[in-house]
């Protein structure tokens, strides 16, 4: 079967760094694929390359088998992405960029109405009817971000740090929503550097340090025994013996 | 090392402190600054300050204690100190190094927090050119006395201290008018009225040399001519008067301090945007919800407010100053002049955007240019084209030729403006990121201000087709107008949508670390000037940003003027020279722009095959 996103010899340099350095993974179709690695591991980078926002140095990305970068208007219709940080049509409010957004698709618009309304009220983002974006919290932010992700129906969710600044109320919907979507036949990647949360809901992952793949593969093959945070560590901790303590607060 | 305990309560730093602490923050930054890109902004706007600073000092070595040039040095300290006021809000909110949102969890008292990053404000490069030209009042005093040179010292360093405050006073009050929809509506109306003003001084200075002579009550009233009084007082032996203009000054200083501390603890927290009701979208093409998210921010977004309510007063004060001369033949040109200036300040459409480009790169089948060009005209067309013929109605004409050249400008300019926001692309702020200063559209104002000034030129030339056959055949060059403006909306802004299709990814890049990919030929023009060494680069700059002036004008306009056998005056010198001077006169115009022109293009293009040459 063709995988769901298929990352292969990604790599990327900024100047003197490089911030991915020949990266393969392989997404298979249905998988909850989660992405761990410390600040600066080249996360953030690897996933903007899969997905077509930034143009690798070296190496492909497919999506269920369409190439990202030479069929760009096939592979994105696939998949729904929430970048990390990034910033939205700011001065409308959530249901109008869920409308923006879903005709931009080519959606007709008696299904993007249905579809913003039933994404606002699920995500919670209802009494901010007449909100603009631009004054939303950072939570609010990632709530209507994972909406503009769903709204065309992808078979692939590409999510960079979904859970961050999320309340637990709305990460525990979110969460739900996201087993259903996988459950119903999708495959998603997400990022994330929250060990316990990869543990709880992915069934494959992947261990970036320093922008090489350290470990990926079936949560229960990576982590072996023990927990994922201890194997994780294991993986990428420099070898000093143990965590400091500053001097002036112990 | 003194031992300092956790928990320890520690008292708030001295006034000292701070404002050492933050000057040297801001030195550092400043040092960055010399050796990165925009060293070449720096020495070349250095070059520019240092050759006004000049002038107003010989004005000041020339001149005759008592008399009209006395004033003369009152006015052009006026003019500095409009500059300072007026600078940062054309420049997208002042020198922002250090902010106030840095320190707000240090918990420093406001007035302390103020006197630090009014210290911070004072190290750099535009404080020294100031003080360099205030040091004519130093001169002028000596030249009447010791005592008057005496005086004269402390009026210039005061004086100074009363400008850069003036400056902070008026970017900090700006930033909290814009956070409601009347207060963004009048800053735009006071900014574009003061920046016509200044561009059309002489037309004041003529019509109050017409009288007698400066307007020196005026002048010498104006905060700026303080220091001058001052030193005149002492001059003539009033040591009372002297001591207690000086006395004002500190009062004022002292009182502008205490608003701008005021000011800062108010600016802190996010400014609210209009709430007013929501229409719903009723849109159902892909160009369509483009168009009705474009127009929906052009109404939400108060700093796109202000831009459009500053070029709309442009125009109109611009226009309208001659009529203090009697003179109403500007008036139909406030329209296009409006278009200009709006055009102006989108150069930065999509930067003004920050990193939402994403959303445009994730539906490729999308028409984002065509929906911000349609957005574009319709926002700035209506009112531009009522202006133009209200203007030409009152002035009884002409009336071929601006309708003409509006036509063409907003072709011209709806092409240019999404072509040279994706060419010349600036990393933006993100809005929801840009703080307690919503004028704070982009980290790097002096490329604002660049691609402001070359927007306005290339605006102009897509209107000259049409201006030219409006000249020679009247009405011909309304339709022709329409055309040109037609062909350059649509042909920018198919370029515009291949170089987002092609280098889309690229762009994004550049929003989100404000820096320029590694050896890739996505940056276009500004990446291209980064490269040049920082004299060549600083040629570049004047010689595109300042070109346009003799070219245009004084060049290409007086000629037409002249060859129509004009007998007014008007603004061009050519028609205030000796008749066998006239045509020398504009010839020598139109080969000094061209010149300029052709010189900063030729290092450009140079650099860009050196450049080329050594990446393949």
């Amino acid at each position: 079967m063709t995988a769901a996103l298929q990352v292969s010899g990604l790599a990327k340099r900024f100047g003197e760094k490089t911030a991915v350095d020949h990266v393969d993974l392989t997404v298979p179709q249905g998988s909850f694929y989660g992405l761990v690695g410390q600040n600066g591991a080249g996360k953030t980078t690897t996933l903007s390359m899969a997905v077509g926002l930034l143009r690798p140095d070296e190496g492909s990305s497919r999506i269920f088998g369409v190439d990202v970068w030479a069929d760009p208007g096939q592979a994105k219709a696939l998949v729904g992405v929430l970048p990390d940080g990034l910033a939205m049509p700011e001065r409308l409010t959530g249901r109008e960029v869920l409308t923006y957004l879903g005709l931009l698709r080519g959606l007709p618009p008696d299904v993007v109405a249905g579809r913003a309304e039933e994404l606002l009220s699920v995500l919670g983002l209802k009494e901010a009817e007449k909100t603009l974006v631009v004054e939303y919290s950072t939570g609010m932010r990632k709530k209507i971000g994972l909406a503009t992700a769903l709204l065309h129906g992808p078979r692939l969710l590409v999510l960079d740090e979904p859970f961050e600044a999320v309340d637990p109320i709305s990460a525990a919907t979110l969460k739900t929503l996201l087993r259903g979507f996988v459950a119903g036949g999708g495959s998603i990647v997400l990022s994330s550097h929250v060990m316990a949360l990869v543990e709880q809901l992915c069934d494959h992952v992947a261990v970036i340090d320093r922008g090489r793949v350290a470990a990926a593969g079936p949560l229960e093959r990576v982590r072996g025994e023990g927990s994922l945070e201890d194997r994780f560590v294991e993986l990428v901790g420099d070898g000093e013996a143990g965590v400091r303590e500053l001097s002036w607060l112990s | 090392m003194a031992v300092v305990t956790a928990g320890a309560r520690l008292a708030p730093p001295s006034t000292i402190a701070v404002a050492m602490t933050m000057a040297r923050m801001k030195a550092a930054t400043l040092r960055h600054a010399l050796r990165g890109q925009r060293a070449g902004l720096v020495t070349s706007g250095g070059a520019l300050g240092l050759a006004l600073a000049g002038g107003t000092v010989f004005l000041a070595v020339r001149g005759l204690p008592g008399g009209a040039d006395a004033d003369l040095l009152a006015a052009a300290y006026a003019v500095w100190m409009f500059g300072w006021i007026l600078g940062p809000v054309f420049a997208g909110g002042g020198d922002e190094t250090l902010r106030p949102e840095h320190f707000a969890s240090l918990g420093i008292p406001p007035r302390r927090l103020a006197a630090g990053l009014l210290a911070a404000a004072f190290t750099g490069v535009a404080p020294v050119i100031s003080l360099l030209a205030l040091a004519g009042l130093v001169v002028h005093g000596a030249r009447q006395g010791a005592a008057a040179a005496l005086v004269a010292v402390p009026a210039a360093a005061m004086t100074l201290a009363v400008f850069v405050l003036l400056s902070k006073v008026a970017v900090a009050a700006l930033g909290l008018a814009l956070r409601s929809r009347l207060g963004a509506v009048a800053a735009g109306v006071v900014n574009g009225a003061i920046l016509a003003f200044l561009g059309q001084g002489w037309v004041f200075a003529v019509a109050f040399g017409q009288g007698a002579r400066m307007p020196s009550g005026v002048v010498r009233a104006l905060p700026s001519g303080w220091g001058l009084v001052a030193t005149e007082a002492a001059a003539a032996g009033r040591w009372a008067h002297a001591a207690g203009v000086l006395a004002g000054t500190a009062v004022l200083i002292a009182v502008l301090l205490a608003v701008w501390a005021a000011l800062l603890t108010r600016r802190l927290g996010a400014p609210r945007a209009s709430t007013r009701g929501r229409r719903p979208m009723r849109a159902t093409t892909g160009t369509g919800v483009v168009l009705a998210k474009e127009l929906r921010t052009w109404s939400r977004d108060l700093a796109r407010t202000h831009q459009l309510t500053f070029a709309l007063a442009y125009g109109l004060c611009f226009a309208g100053a001659p009529l203090v001369l009697g003179w109403s033949g500007m008036l139909p040109w406030a329209g296009p002049l409006a278009v200009l200036m709006a055009a102006a300040m989108s150069a930065n459409l999509y930067g003004g955007d920050g990193t939402a480009l994403w959303l445009t790169l994730m539906s490729p089948g999308a028409r984002d240019v065509r929906g911000r060009q349609l957005a574009w005209l319709l926002t700035v067309a209506p009112v531009a084209l009522v202006v133009t013929v209200a203007g030409a109605a009152l002035a009884g004409g002409p009336w071929a030729l601006p309708l003409a050249v509006l036509a063409a400008a907003l072709g011209g300019g709806a092409g240019l403006v999404v072509l040279v926001s994706v060419y010349g692309l600036v990393p933006g702020v993100d809005p929801h990121r840009r703080g307690g200063n919503p004028l704070r559209v982009s980290e790097d104002d002096g490329a604002i201000t660049g691609t402001a000034y070359l927007m306005l030129v290339l605006a102009a030339l897509t209107a000259v087709p049409a201006g030219l056959v409006a000249l020679r055949h009247g009405w011909a060059g309304v339709p022709v107008g329409l055309v040109t403006g037609a062909l350059f909306a649509w042909g920018f802004g198919l370029l515009a949508e291949r170089r987002l299709r092609a280098y889309g990814p690229e762009l994004l890049h550049i929003m989100r670390t404000g820096r320029r990919p590694s050896g890739g030929s996505a940056g276009g023009l500004s990446s291209s000037l980064s490269e040049l060494p920082a004299g060549q680069r600083a040629v570049v700059m004047v010689c595109m940003s300042l070109g346009a002036i003799p070219l245009v004008p004084q060049g290409i306009v007086a000629g037409a003027l002249l060859s129509g056998g004009a007998s007014e005056q008007s603004w061009f010198l050519a028609l205030y020279m000796p008749p066998d001077l006239r045509w020398p006169t504009v010839a020598f115009m139109v080969l000094l722009g061209a010149g300029m022109y052709a010189t900063g293009l030729t290092i450009f293009l140079r650099a860009r095959r050196a450049a080329r040459g050594g990446a393949a």
